[in-house]
Parts: structure tokens; C-alpha cells; sequence
């Protein structure tokens, strides 16, 4: 598991990343959200140790990390770059060989990561004639190349047709597989519903929360979904309800208990039928959205 | 399928998190090393640039040595007995000691069919006397300095003889001790002709390498810092070890383009035959490739410094100002220093590189000053790659272009 504690890194009077804390449990797809210049890039780049922090510590299965054990890390950067004018298949061997690979292992490697990624025809060609999205797939090759320990990935999806998406999904999950702990930041929230156990929201270089998917929405507000007939208006006077929504029959309430939900759905009743009367599960991207207001 | 075929890490094994992968023995800076070698020696446009700068080095010789060794002949419309003697002594000297300068003379009528055989062009030249004895030598448009060079020595000779003869004195006599014997104090005379041609090929091939490896120093830095790819290699080995690899790199490279340009020039000399003059050359050379290792060291970690600080190639013009003045100096002490300057310049790291090899050429110089010369070269180099480590570890992460100074009040 990859702990970071207390990070913190200020440039000049600015205050990017501040005692920020989180895990990212081994075998576990962790989605970093906030908005831009919230400190996620500012976050993953001191994990790589790029950046000294100026408080705080990362943690890998309890012990700190050193420089040894970054070297094992699987990272892609927030600026994408290779060497643009190189074949792909030598600076692929390159980073291998710096990842302390034996060249032979390098080449194999990357050639297999290459033909996942339908490139195996084009290992020659100098990287800057690729399509951008080729481009990033090279990019996400290098990053996967030394069958990395911890995957910290910057956007690893912004630029990726559906197809390369889903290619890198299956990547990420035979990496998680093997326990690999995965940090990946990306403002798609689909993908991040789609894709998380985990979830740790910044928000001007705070923590606003942190946790598996089951203990954010067990966190969050209680919602339901009411249906009845003829009308939902009378919902409004009900003591401890409050309205998010009515419209006709139908009605979206936050409840603080399950006996207010209790009491509702029994008023409900007594006033005509009930059709529908549900609790809302909300989605990562909802409890993001809710979170970040 | 599964690309993880090595299941390695895994966040219960304390021992999964920092594996070492077996047959990768090689230390980080040479791998680093070993790719600039690579990535330049399959550079089609550095293999065209060397091929061609070795065919301008031995064709440079070999239109020297045949420059030299090519003949000249004069032909000389002359009117009198005298004037053929002239011609005839000129043709004896032009070809006396191994020379090949021939002098024929055309015995014409008249002063009027001399001048109309050169303004024909059959002659070169006419050489008269009016009826004062005032000799006149006559070209169409010119007179090639060769030819007049030679009539004139023999002119001389010729009247001196013949003056010599009309007081009864022989000319031996007449110029008996008027030789003048030149000797130096220091060096020969030899050596000074060998050393100012040395010079100018060592400051030469000086700046020529410190400006080609060293902007492919500063380029190879900039790129990646550009490309932000030095994010990705910071985080697999010390930054200091890419820093290391590609000064190493560079300097092999330009230490291997120095001996094959400078042994294609001694090859052709000695094929040619142009090689009386090498001989003294050697030992300084190999000096020369000793200071130059030094003294590219140095600038080699002044250019990663400037390539550090770029944020693109375009940038490298900026502050590259005393880097390349410290290349010209040395270029310029090739060229122009002597005395007290160039033994001050001697002890200069970078230009010592030039200097301290030209003084060796010069004069006898004891063995401590060039050991002396380099064990300051070394200190100097060693500081500033230390330095230079500094601010190139601090600026290369840093995005976009950034001053000397600013670089040093950054922090990682």
C-alpha cells in the first residue's frame, strides 16, 4: 500500500498541495479528482520525488520510500514526452535499460506492450511521425515497461479514442491483479465511476475526502426517490425532510435517518398509493460534484 | 493474455518493493553514455559532416604538397647576349636545391618584337636594357611574382659579377662576410614555422569540437528538458548520473572525431611527402589531445549548464555569451598570443587547452609546467561539473527559460 501523509509544497507564498492525506491500497484503482490547480499534479510528482516536499511523507507497506523504490514505479507524466525524433523502439529499450531491465528483457518487453497497443509494425518509426494518440500509447508503454511496482498516472486517458481506452483499462486491471496499488488522476468522471475502488478528492490543494466507494456513500447525504399519486407537493411540510426536488408525483429528499425515512414512507401511504420509495446510490462523479460545490 | 509475466510486487512483500531485476549490471551514467554515442554515430547528417570535413583535410594537404611541388615555366623575350645570361642564371637557380622553376629565353630583332611577342602573350615577359644599362622587365598585364622574384636575384648576381670583373675583384670576395646567419634564442627557426601551422590547427580543431559537441550537449539537454521526458528519467536514476553520461558521451565522441581528423591530416602529410615537419609535431599533439579532454570537460558542463536553462533550442543563444568567448580566447591564443601572454594563457583552464600545446611547439618547456597546467585544468573542470550539477539538477525540471540566477535560488 502507498500511504502519503501529510504533504504538503508551497512555490512562494502559494500553498499548492496543503497536509494532504491518503492511501492507495494495493491491488486498487485510486481516482484522483479535483479541479485544475487543485494539487493533484503538484501530489504525484512528489510521490515520484521530482518535486521535495516541504512537509509530509510517503509511505510504501509502511516504510518510506527511497530512491531505489521510485526507481521500480511506474510513472506517467502530466506533459507527455519522449524523445520526438527516436524510433520508438530504442527509447522504449533506453527507459528499460535506466530501469535497471538487461536490454534483452527491455526489447521483448516493449515490443509485447507495443503489439497490445497495435504498433508492433511501427517499432521503427521515429516517434514525432505517430498520431498524438499513438503517441500516448508509446507514452503509457513507457510507463508499464518495467512491470512497475505502483503505477502513478497523470490523465493516462485524456487523448484516447474509446478503443485505447478500454486496451488501457485491461492493462491497468491485470496490474491491479497482481497488487499493484494504481493512482491515476483524469477528469473524465465516467471513467473514474467506472474504473475506481477509491477515491481521494482535492480541492485548492486540500483533502475534501478519501475513501473506497462504499464508505463516500455510505458518507454521503441519504437520498431518496419518492413516487406517489396524486401529488408529492405535500412533501414540503414534513418534519425532517428536506426537498431537493418535486415535481408531480414524483419527489428526491434527503432524509438524516432511516426513521425519518421510515415516517415519510408511512405518511405516504396514509395520504394515497405508493408506486416508488428508493434510496438514491449516488455515483463517484455525484459525490465529487456534491463535494466540490 | 497477461503482459505481467513476472508477478513482482505486491504490497504484503516488504521484499516486492525494490526488486532487482537480474542481467542489468550496467551503472545508469553509461547507459546514458552509451545512447548519446549511439544516437550521434547513426546521425545521418554528423556521418555526412565528418566524411566531408576528413575529404577537406587530406584535399587541403594534398593541394599544399601539390602547390609546392608544381614547376613553373617562364619564357623571357630577351635582345642581347647579356640579357640571355640573366634568363639563363635565373633558369640555374630556379631549379638549383631540388627546385623546379624554369627560366627559357627567347632571343628576339628587337626591343619592338620583344614587346610584341608578350602583348601576343607567346613570352611572359621582356626583359631590356635601354642604352643607359637601366634594365626594364615588361609584362602584358602582370608579372608573376615568381618570375620577377627570379630575374631580379639573378640580375644581381649578374651584375655584380660582371662589375666584379671590371675592377678585378671576384664577386666571392666583393661579398665576403655580408651573410647574415639567423639563429634564435630559444627554439629554432624551424619550430617556429611548425608552430604557427600547429596553432592555428589546434585552436582550430578546438573550437571547431567545443562548438560541435558542445551545442550537441546543450541540445541533447534541452530536448528533454523541453520534451519534460528528463520527469521520467528523473525518476528511474540520479540526475546527476544523466548529467555524467552525457558529458562522457560527447567527450568520447569528440575526442574519437579529433584523433581521426588529426591522424587523416598526418597521414596524408606522410604520404605526400610533406613530412619533414611532423616530427615535431607529434609529441605536441598528443599533449594537445590531453589538454583538449580537460578543456572539453569544462565546457561540456557550461553547455548542459545552458542547456539546463533553455527551455528551448532557440534559447541557447542567450547566455551561451562567455562560453563562447572562453572558445575564441582559446581559439585566439592559437592564433595570435606569444610571450608573456601565451604563458599566462598556458596556465588558463580552456585556453591552456591551445596554449600550453603551442608553447611545447615553441620552446623548451620543463615538464612541471604542462603537468601544473592540467592539474588546474582538472580542479577547474571538477568544480564546475560540480557546480554545474547544481543549477542542472534544480533548472532541468523546471519548465520554460530561466537565468543563471534565478536557477541558483531554486530549489528542487
Amino acid at each position: 500500500m502507498l500511504q502519503v501523509q501529510n504533504l504538503t509544497r508551497r512555490f512562494g507564498e502559494h500553498t499548492a498541495v496543503d497536509d494532504v492525506t491518503f492511501s492507495v491500497p494495493s491491488g486498487k484503482m485510486t481516482g484522483f479528482v479535483g479541479a485544475n490547480g487543485a494539487g493533484k499534479t503538484t501530489t504525484m510528482r512528489m510521490i515520484m520525488g521530482v518535486l521535495t516536499a516541504h512537509a509530509g511523507k510517503v509511505l510504501l507497506d509502511g516504510r518510506s520510500v527511497t530512491a531505489d523504490d521510485r526507481a521500480t514505479f511506474g510513472y506517467m507524466p502530466e506533459e507527455r514526452g519522449l524523445y520526438p525524433k527516436q524510433p520508438i523502439i530504442d527509447q522504449l529499450v533506453y527507459l528499460g535499460q535506466l530501469h535497471r531491465m538487461s536490454q534483452g528483457d527491455a526489447r521483448s518487453r516493449a515490443q509485447e506492450l507495443l503489439e497490445r497497443f497495435q504498433l508492433g509494425d511501427r517499432r521503427k518509426d521515429k516517434l514525432e511521425s505517430l498520431s498524438l494518440g499513438n503517441q500516448q500509447r508509446v507514452q503509457i508503454a513507457a510507463s508499464l515497461l518495467h512491470r512497475p511496482s505502483v503505477l502513478i498516472l497523470d490523465e493516462p486517458f485524456s487523448g484516447l479514442d474509446p478503443v485505447a481506452v478500454d486496451s488501457m483499462v485491461e492493462l491497468l486491471r491485470e496490474h491491479t491483479a497482481q497488487g499493484v496499488p494504481v493512482l491515476f488522476s483524469s477528469h473524465q468522471l465516467d471513467l473514474v465511476d467506472r474504473l475506481c475502488d477509491n477515491l481521494v478528492i482535492l480541492q485548492k490543494g486540500r483533502l475534501v475526502t478519501s475513501g473506497s466507494g462504499d464508505e463516500l456513500r455510505a458518507a454521503a447525504p441519504r437520498r431518496h426517490r419518492l413516487t406517489v399519486s396524486p401529488d408529492a407537493g405535500w412533501v414540503r411540510e414534513e418534519a425532517g425532510v428536506t426537498v431537493i426536488d418535486v415535481a408531480g408525483r414524483d419527489a428526491v429528499v434527503e432524509l438524516d435517518s432511516d426513521d425519518d425515512a421510515q415516517r415519510l414512507l408511512t405518511a405516504a401511504m396514509a395520504r394515497g398509493r405508493v408506486h416508488e420509495f428508493s434510496r438514491i446510490r449516488p455515483s463517484l462523479s455525484e459525490i465529487y460534484r456534491g463535494v466540490s460545490q | 493474455m497477461s503482459t505481467i509475466t513476472k508477478p513482482r510486487h505486491a504490497g504484503h512483500h516488504p521484499e516486492g518493493a525494490a526488486p532487482s531485476v537480474p542481467g542489468s549490471t550496467q551503472p545508469a551514467w553509461l547507459i546514458v553514455t552509451l545512447r548519446e554515442v549511439m544516437v550521434k554515430a547513426k546521425d545521418r547528417g554528423f556521418a555526412i559532416s565528418t566524411v566531408v570535413t576528413l575529404v577537406l583535410i587530406v584535399a587541403g594537404v594534398v593541394f599544399n604538397a601539390y602547390m609546392d611541388n608544381r614547376g613553373e615555366d617562364f619564357a623571357v623575350a630577351v635582345t642581347s647576349d647579356a640579357g640571355r645570361s640573366v634568363v639563363a642564371l635565373a633558369d640555374e637557380d630556379g631549379r638549383a636545391d631540388g627546385g623546379n622553376t624554369a627560366f627559357k629565353a627567347e632571343v628576339v630583332e628587337s626591343d619592338d618584337a620583344a614587346l610584341d611577342q608578350v602583348r601576343s602573350g607567346d613570352v611572359d615577359a621582356a626583359l631590356l636594357q635601354d642604352k643607359d644599362g637601366l634594365w626594364t622587365l615588361t609584362g602584358k598585364e602582370e608579372v608573376s611574382p615568381g618570375l620577377s622574384g627570379g630575374l631580379g636575384a639573378a640580375l644581381e648576381s649578374f651584375v655584380l659579377s660582371t662589375n666584379a670583373a671590371a675592377t678585378g675583384i671576384s664577386p666571392e670576395e666583393l661579398l665576403a662576410g655580408s651573410e647574415l646567419e639567423q639563429s634564435l634564442l630559444e627554439g629554432s627557426t624551424e619550430n617556429q614555422a611548425v608552430a604557427s601551422v600547429a596553432g592555428f590547427a589546434f585552436g582550430f580543431l578546438f573550437y571547431m569540437a567545443a562548438m560541435i559537441f558542445g551545442l550537441q550537449i546543450a541540445n541533447s539537454v534541452v530536448e528533454e528538458k523541453q520534451n519534460r521526458v528528463v520527469e521520467i528519467l528523473a525518476t528511474a536514476i540520479p540526475i546527476r548520473q544523466l548529467l555524467y553520461g552525457k558529458v562522457l558521451g560527447n567527450t568520447i565522441l569528440a575526442m574519437v572525431q579529433l584523433a581521426l581528423y588529426g591522424g587523416a591530416a598526418l597521414l596524408a602529410l606522410n604520404l605526400t611527402g610533406t613530412s619533414d615537419l611532423v616530427g615535431g609535431i607529434i609529441p605536441a599533439s598528443g599533449w594537445f589531445l590531453v589538454f583538449f579532454l580537460f578543456g572539453f570537460l569544462i565546457l561540456a558542463a557550461m553547455w548542459a549548464v545552458l542547456g539546463s536553462l533553455a527551455s528551448r533550442p532557440e534559447d541557447l543563444n542567450n547566455g551561451s555569451a562567455p562560453v563562447l568567448a572562453l572558445i575564441l580566447a582559446a581559439l585566439g591564443a592559437g592564433l595570435f598570443a606569444t610571450g608573456q601572454l601565451l604563458v599566462v594563457a598556458s596556465y588558463v583552464p580552456v585556453v591552456s587547452s591551445v596554449a600550453m600545446p603551442i608553447r611545447m611547439l615553441n620552446t623548451e618547456v620543463a615538464l612541471w609546467e604542462p603537468i601544473l597546467s592540467l592539474v588546474i585544468a582538472l580542479a577547474a573542470a571538477a568544480a564546475l561539473i560540480h557546480l554545474g550539477e547544481k543549477i542542472y539538477r534544480r533548472a532541468v525540471m523546471q519548465p520554460g527559460a530561466l537565468s543563471l540566477r534565478k536557477a541558483m535560488k531554486l530549489e528542487q
